[in-house]
């Protein structure tokens, strides 16, 4: 922006909804950079238009600077595996858009996204700056694409679209879990004949016009290409070989989610260079992941798995993210694996571009009271895109409506 | 039923008049009991235990630094410091913590166990608005690993609820968290049962989705007080029958109903009330059903809105029970506030209590309790760890009619007590030791000491 700071033009030409993002400086901080520069003290990061443009440059140019007094300073956390923005009241039927009946591996929920949602600004408080939202889909065992929101709270939050296919196997309360495996290796296979025809048909000039395929081919093409993750929901050990498999035969960009019993094949996992979404506090046994426990973050990492964190049960509890990486570290895993775990591997496993502090990168931060994971620390301030947000939510005006006294009805207190 | 009416009549004067005229003799009472599946807990055998030189939190709003806990026959014999014993087993506490046994007032641990399975979907008798007459200590699976796994968090006793799809859904039972293969095992002894109420959205949902009443929270109400009303009948006819008894008539027993048997147990002031109710509007007026019926309305649990009554359920001496933030799943929980337990706890003679219904917060009910005290601090409030411990033990305990027993560390008081390897009201603070009854149940460093159920025990 600093290009365009004199033209007033330029600001009137700049998207409506975003603020204008001057450029800041914040200085003598404990930047945790979640790349191999490690944690940096003392050091400066300067942002602007949106992304970090220096860390510890020699002079310090910037519209604005502050002095972090030594405290943290961390990417933004990245939530995933939820369905922020798409649901503001779970049992309310017409606050949800997460799902629906017909809904297939076409299916994009971004369209219904609602930057408006209380959630989203109550789940700042957490310091998550971006989410990566999957709806629950329909029937279809693919339950359709992933979109990537930033926590805004403004009308330009969706950050990208169609950002990985999502896919639950497993466990069926009717049915067998053989027949879904079966269905994708089948849908696999096809594609891959399909567009071999195609390019021997191309080859022999057989047809004037080669036929587009569908829309849902073109996903099905796109994941075979390796050019989109698939993010396979899975517990029982079997389910996750099973689809480490087909990673290898069809060349998948495969990350899996939930995951269970992966403690119980940690090593090809390893191998297979397959990243796992798991949540930290699930380690109550069902017949599908009887080995979890509290130390299946701790394992799988030991066993040299990439692993990223999400929150388990409602969307509403995003923010309680870094307290799950908490009881994660209390259980084994150093403070730098957690960090990453909730931010750069959230990111990598959804090929975004975010979740680190480098040059060039996304200004997603957030400046920490104290150790980010620990219950008695807060989020002092953070930015998204460069622009700073506070963590202000419905909550906090419900508190103080019934904290501050007054002779008039709480109603007019406001 | 109409035709045997005159019969009845006649039955009931000839029993009036042979009373009248042969007062001396008298039929056997008629008298039940009110036991009938009794605790069989035995405390697992213990030695003498002195915690030396830890951070103790008594549960009753002390902190001692630099202090020893002294246990002995099961029981707390003295907190205090620079404490001997012989024969005493030493624990070294430096630079650790030590609280009371953790309660949580609401789980569903062993009713909705792990793994989830229909056959083991025992907690919710959802068949009718009032099932008073179940007990869930009939449903409890004590071979639940989350029993396990609650200990390992510092849990020595809990309640176990019936689900909240009734308006009255049956009774609570509390448990000592000690593994045992019956339910009766692990009962507490002489703790008053409870009974499970629920307000709003669940009932009018369940019943009203079946056209069955309560379609409605007004609904709701009518079904309460109609229960209550038909209760208090039930309550008189025995109390007359008792009377008469006493004054040396021979009537005739009214005839036994084990729903109405829980309900009269709450009128008699032996049950407690348990009320799953979120809303200020509908806990104000449950504290009214209770006045118009002469019972204690209990505690209030799933307490969203408690901090718009706070100076309500003070007055009126209830207990609320909560969760730090957990919200957002239904229209009743959208008013969640993070300093809830602490707007609550503020009034004079409050009783705020923090509660899990999770397999998976139970095991950091501490974690929980902090939250609550940082963010309270964090908003002009000024909250200590030796104040925030009550809201999961001794608050706790009085929800639950067994502070005379367990709750805190007093001289005389059950031996439950949880060794942190720090401040509890850290991410990272884990029990290391969890004793019961003066008995180790928990060592996280000992294998020995870490239970295993039946449905773990041999799974590759």
């Amino acid at each position: 922006m600093k290009l365009f700071k004199s033209s007033l033009i330029a600001l009137a030409l700049a998207s409506a909804s975003s603020v204008y993002a001057e450029s800041i400086a914040i200085t003598n901080a404990t930047v945790h950079t979640v790349t191999e520069q490690g944690t940096l003290t003392n050091a400066t990061v300067v942002m602007d238009n949106g992304v970090i443009t220096a860390i510890n440059p020699k002079t310090v140019t910037a519209d604005s600077t502050i002095d972090a007094q030594g405290k943290i300073l961390t990417p933004g956390l990245i939530g995933s595996m939820n369905t922020l923005g798409l649901v503001e009241v779970s049992a309310v039927s017409r606050t949800r858009d997460a799902s629906d009946k017909k809904a297939d591996i076409t299916f994009d929920a971004s369209t219904a996204f609602n930057p408006k949602s209380a959630a989203i600004a109550y789940s700042r408080k957490g310091g998550i700056t971006s989410n990566i939202v999957t709806p629950r889909g329909g029937e279809s065992m693919f339950k359709g694409q992933a979109f990537i929101a930033d926590l805004s709270g403004e009308f330009d939050s969706i950050v990208e679209t169609n950002s990985a296919v999502l896919l639950n196997v497993g466990s069926k309360s009717k049915g067998s879990r053989a027949l879904a495996l079966q269905n994708l290796r089948n849908k696999l296979e096809d594609a891959k004949s399909a567009l071999a025809k195609a390019k021997s048909e191309a080859k022999a000039d057989k047809k004037k016009d080669a036929k587009e395929p569908k829309r849902d081919e073109k996903i099905i093409n796109a994941l075979l290409a390796g050019e989109k993750p698939l993010i396979a929901k899975a517990d029982r050990a079997t389910d996750i070989l099973a689809l480490i498999k087909l990673k290898q035969e069809f060349g998948l960009d495969l990350v899996i989610a939930d995951a269970g019993d992966a403690v119980s094949v940690a090593k090809q996992i390893a191998e297979a260079k397959v990243p796992v979404i798991i949540a930290t506090i699930d380690n109550l046994p069902s017949f599908d992941a009887l080995h979890q426990s509290l130390k299946s973050a701790t394992v799988l990492m030991d066993a040299g798995v990439t692993v990223a964190f999400k929150v388990n049960g409602d969307t509403h509890n995003l923010y309680q993210l870094r307290y799950d990486a908490g009881v994660a570290i209390a259980n084994g895993v150093s403070k730098e694996q957690a960090l990453a775990a909730v931010t750069a591997n959230v990111a990598d496993a959804f090929n975004y571009d975010a979740g680190r502090i480098a040059v060039g990168k996304k200004a997603d931060l957030v400046l920490w009271s104290a150790d980010p994971f620990e219950l008695s620390s807060r989020v002092e301030k953070m930015w998204i895109d460069g622009v700073e947000h506070d963590t202000q939510s419905r909550q906090d005006a419900l508190r103080d409506r019934y904290i501050t006294e007054s002779d008039m009805p709480r109603a007019y207190t406001k | 039923m109409q035709k045997f009416i005159p019969t009845l009549l006649v039955a009931a004067i000839s029993v009036s008049l042979s009373a009248c005229m042969q007062s001396e003799k008298q039929d056997e009472k008629v008298v039940f009991n009110k036991n009938p599946y009794p605790s069989t807990y035995q405390a697992i055998p213990s030695k003498t235990v002195l915690i030396k030189n830890a951070t103790v939190l008594t549960g009753a709003g002390e902190r001692i630094d630099n202090a020893d806990v002294l246990m002995s026959n099961g029981k707390i014999e003295q907190v205090g410091q620079n404490l001997s014993a012989e024969n005493a087993m030493e624990v070294d506490g430096s630079g650790k913590w030590v609280t009371p046994g953790v309660i949580d007032v609401h789980s569903h641990l062993g009713v909705y166990p792990s793994p989830s399975a229909e056959s083991h979907s025992d907690g919710n008798e959802a068949t009718q608005p009032n099932t008073s007459e179940v007990w869930a200590e009939h449903s409890v699976w004590p071979q639940d690993p989350g029993f396990q796994a609650a200990r390992a968090g510092g849990i020595t006793t809990l309640q176990i609820l019936p689900g909240s799809a009734n308006l009255f859904g049956g009774r609570g039972v509390t448990l000592r968290n000690v593994p045992s293969h019956t339910m009766q095992g692990m009962k507490f002894p002489e703790a008053p049962y409870g009974l499970k109420m629920a307000c709003g959205e669940n009932p009018k949902r369940v019943y009203g989705s079946r056209k069955v009443s309560p379609a409605t929270r007004m609904g709701n109400m009518a079904g309460y007080r109609m229960a209550w009303s038909e209760a208090t009948e039930y309550k008189r006819a025995w109390d007359k029958y008792e009377a008469d008894y006493a004054a040396g008539k021979n009537p005739e027993a009214p005839k036994r109903d084990i729903e109405l048997d829980t309900l009269k147990g709450v009128l008699d002031g032996d049950i407690l009330i348990h009320n799953h109710c979120y809303k200020a509007e509908e806990m104000a007026m449950m504290i009214d059903l209770g006045k118009e019926f002469n019972y204690h309305s209990g505690t209030f649990h799933h307490a969203i809105e408690a901090y718009k009554i706070a100076d309500i359920l003070a007055e009126n001496g209830n207990c609320a029970a909560m969760w730090p933030d957990w919200w957002g799943f239904k229209m009743e929980a959208y008013d969640m506030v993070q300093e809830n337990v602490a707007i609550v706890d503020a009034k004079a003679n409050s009783c705020a209590v923090v509660h899990s219904d999770s397999g998976t917060t139970i095991q950091r009910l501490n974690q929980e309790a902090g939250k609550v005290m940082y963010r309270a601090n964090e908003n002009g409030f000024d909250i200590k760890p030796e104040h925030a411990i009550t809201w999961i033990t001794l608050n706790s305990a009085k929800s639950l009619g067994i502070a005379d027993k367990t709750g805190s560390l007093e001289k005389g008081k059950n031996a439950d007590v949880v060794l942190w390897n720090q401040n509890p009201f850290s991410v990272y603070a884990q029990a290391e030791q969890v004793f019961v009854d003066g008995a180790k149940v928990y060592d996280r460093f000992d294998e020995k000491y870490q239970a295993k159920s039946d449905f773990m025990l041999g799974q590759k």
